[in-house]
């Protein structure tokens, strides 16, 4: 598994097994960036409440949320979250469609639901694109989304392009390293012929980008990289384009760090297979302990 | 209680206690006679390169060495008296070159390698010459001739 | 074993041998003690010139020897910083199974990478010859071993960037 799906696979699951046999639930999960899920049955087996908490809503509240998920979930949103959530999807599974493609479009959409909430800010970001496009120029404002405690992605729509930048922290030397080797390979990647569409990757460490230099209290040090991606107006041309570019990118820091600690594991078994080479050379040096097998008279074996 | 006397070396009162003096002979020359030597020497060696005869200048250089304390010039200038002659022997010729040397001679050759190994800051000595001497050195003198150098105190 | 590296390990390898060469000594300075002189260096008498082979400043291996034990110590060629942290996981990894590596130190000496101690004792146990072997293939397959981690995080970042990025296109 290379690529990171984007929606999540507990809400799939569960969903799918419940439309078959309902059964009362109360469940929570977790997600990507510290994003907590609740999957309750308050009333009655057939209907049930989905509460997601995530860090930015606030954030989240300013770009536009309401209005996509309005759009995504229509009725099924409601209108006051459950307490220590930030939104709750009542699901009646009753109302839902019958078997079939219809059904699974729905289930896959509701397990989009952290996807679509972190949509909102791209999707403002492309609007806001178009109508600088027409006007020629000018810069649309830099929308910031702290989704977790040390990391951002800002997004900032130009005249030509859509800039989005991802500030990521580090949290061990051998992380850091591993990450320059990889962000390198990310910058250097598009030269590929195959890939010249892909959107053109930056990266530095420790000084942020120039985008990003008025902003305070920015965390400065060795650990933290700032990955700036350049979306041009193909990458969002209609909206089965768009939507797919916002998945993918939205997931790129969990990408990054997920593939980083593989290396890591893969390194640690490629070490304990060496060493395990290692023992078995210098076990050839031990001489070996005779043992001999002294019988008692009657012929068996002594045992002390 | 005061404490500080358990921070007196006791040992340097110790009738018995071995010092570095009493571990070899000193050299009888003084260190001002040893450096004249030296340099002596390095002309020798010299006029002997010329001629062709590495065999001769290293007898020549690994004669009377300089070693102990004090003397931190001349066997510097040994030591580079030495470089230029290993650098200067094709390795083709090492073998018979080693062969030509007394069983003395090899032995403070060895110690030159060695020492030259150690030298933190490298400067005109390539690892690669010193390493194919080591090899062609051991290969004529075995084993015995490292366990010399290593056990031997008058460090060149 | 490459040509390139031949000598040195040969160097080793000759060094080591000669320097194996070791005994039962009981300490001179404490009654009914019997410790490795080159951890203590108590007697100077029973210690002998430490020996440095080097490639090049990056790479060189010191031999200190004493009657009863002697310590080597490798310092590992790291040409960059990718080099440097793998070399330092992977000793580190090979120091905390010390105790299964009866010759091996818990921590390196000062300034080198990775630290053996052998004693008389591991002498009697063991094969002389082997334990050389041991040493010298040691330090053949780490340097390989390093280098060969390195190309595979380079490939691995390599394919995953390419991956991601291919995503976009469709």
């Amino acid at each position: 598994m290379i690529l990171l799906e984007s929606n999540n696979y507990i809400i799939q699951t569960t969903l799918a097994e419940k439309l078959v046999k309902p059964s009362s639930l109360d469940v929570q999960f977790v997600d990507f960036d510290g994003v907590r899920f609740h999957l309750s049955t308050p009333e009655r087996k057939t209907c049930l409440l989905l509460s997601m908490s995530i860090k930015c809503w606030d954030e989240l509240v300013k770009y536009g949320v309401d209005n996509v998920l309005r759009r995504e979930y229509g009725d099924r949103l409601q209108a006051a979250a459950e307490p220590e959530y930030n939104v709750s999807l009542e699901l009646d599974l009753e109302k839902f469609p019958p078997a079939g493609e219809e059904r699974e479009a729905l289930v896959r959409s509701i397990s989009l639901l952290k996807r679509n909430a972190l949509a909102a800010p791209f999707e403002l970001a492309f609007e806001t694109q178009k109508q600088l496009a027409a006007g020629g120029s000018g810069q649309g404002d830099l929308l910031a989304l702290h989704y977790r405690d040390e990391e951002a992605i800002y997004v900032q729509a130009s005249s030509d392009r859509v800039t989005v930048i991802f500030s990521t922290v580090f949290r061990e030397e051998t992380d850091r390293i591993f990450g320059k080797v990889f962000l390198q390979e990310f910058v250097d990647a598009r030269r590929l012929s195959t890939i010249q569409s892909a959107p053109q990757v930056l990266y530095t460490t420790r000084d942020p980008p120039l985008e990003l230099r008025h902003l305070p209290n920015l965390a400065q040090s060795e650990d933290v990289g700032y990955v700036t991606f350049i979306l041009f107006p193909r990458h969002f041309a209609n909206p089965s384009v768009a939507e797919s570019t916002i998945s993918h990118i939205q997931n790129f820091r969990d990408y990054l760090h997920y593939h980083i600690k593989c290396s890591k594991a893969y390194m640690h078994s490629r070490m304990r297979h060496r060493v395990s080479e290692f023992q078995k050379v210098l076990n050839r040096a031990k001489t070996e302990v005779a043992v001999v097998d002294r019988k008692t008279v009657s012929g068996r074996s002594l045992v002390r | 209680m005061d404490v500080n006397f358990r921070k007196i070396d006791i040992d340097q009162y110790d009738e018995d206690v071995l010092l570095d003096s009493e571990l070899y002979e000193a050299d009888p020359r003084d260190p001002a006679q040893v450096l004249d030597d030296t340099k002596q020497k390095a002309t020798a060696v010299r006029s002997s390169l010329s001629k062709g005869d590495i065999v001769g200048a290293l007898t020549l250089v690994l004669a009377d060495a300089p070693y102990g304390p004090n003397v931190e010039e001349a066997k510097n200038l040994n030591l580079q008296t030495l470089v230029t002659i290993l650098n200067s022997t094709k390795a083709t010729e090492i073998p018979g070159v080693v062969r030509g040397l007394s069983q003395d001679t090899q032995d403070t050759l060895m110690k030159y390698l060695y020492k030259g190994m150690g030298l933190p800051g490298w400067g005109d000595v390539s690892g690669s010459v010193l390493l194919g001497w080591h090899e062609k050195l051991t290969e004529v003198a075995g084993t015995g001739c490292i366990v010399r150098a290593m056990t031997d105190r008058r460090l060149v | 074993m490459s040509n390139v590296l031949r000598p040195y390990l040969a160097a080793v390898r000759s060094t080591l041998t000669a320097a194996l060469t070791l005994q039962d000594f009981s300490s001179q300075i404490v009654e009914r003690h019997n410790k490795p002189e080159v951890e203590v260096g108590g007697s100077k008498e029973v210690l002998l010139q430490p020996m440095t082979i080097s490639r090049n400043e990056n790479e060189r291996v010191l031999i200190e020897a004493s009657v009863n034990s002697i310590r080597l110590s490798i310092k590992i060629k790291q040409a960059d910083e990718i080099e440097r942290i793998l070399c330092h996981k992977f000793t580190r990894f090979m120091m905390q199974r010390a105790e299964s590596f009866i010759v091996l130190r818990r921590k390196p000496v000062k300034g080198y990478d990775i630290s053996f101690l052998i004693t008389n004792n591991h002498t009697d146990t063991m094969l002389k010859h082997k334990i050389v072997d041991f040493i010298i293939q040691f330090m053949e397959e780490v340097d390989k071993e390093i280098s060969e981690m390195k190309l595979s995080l380079n490939a691995r970042a390599r394919v995953v960037a390419e991956s991601y990025l291919q995503a976009f296109n469709s």
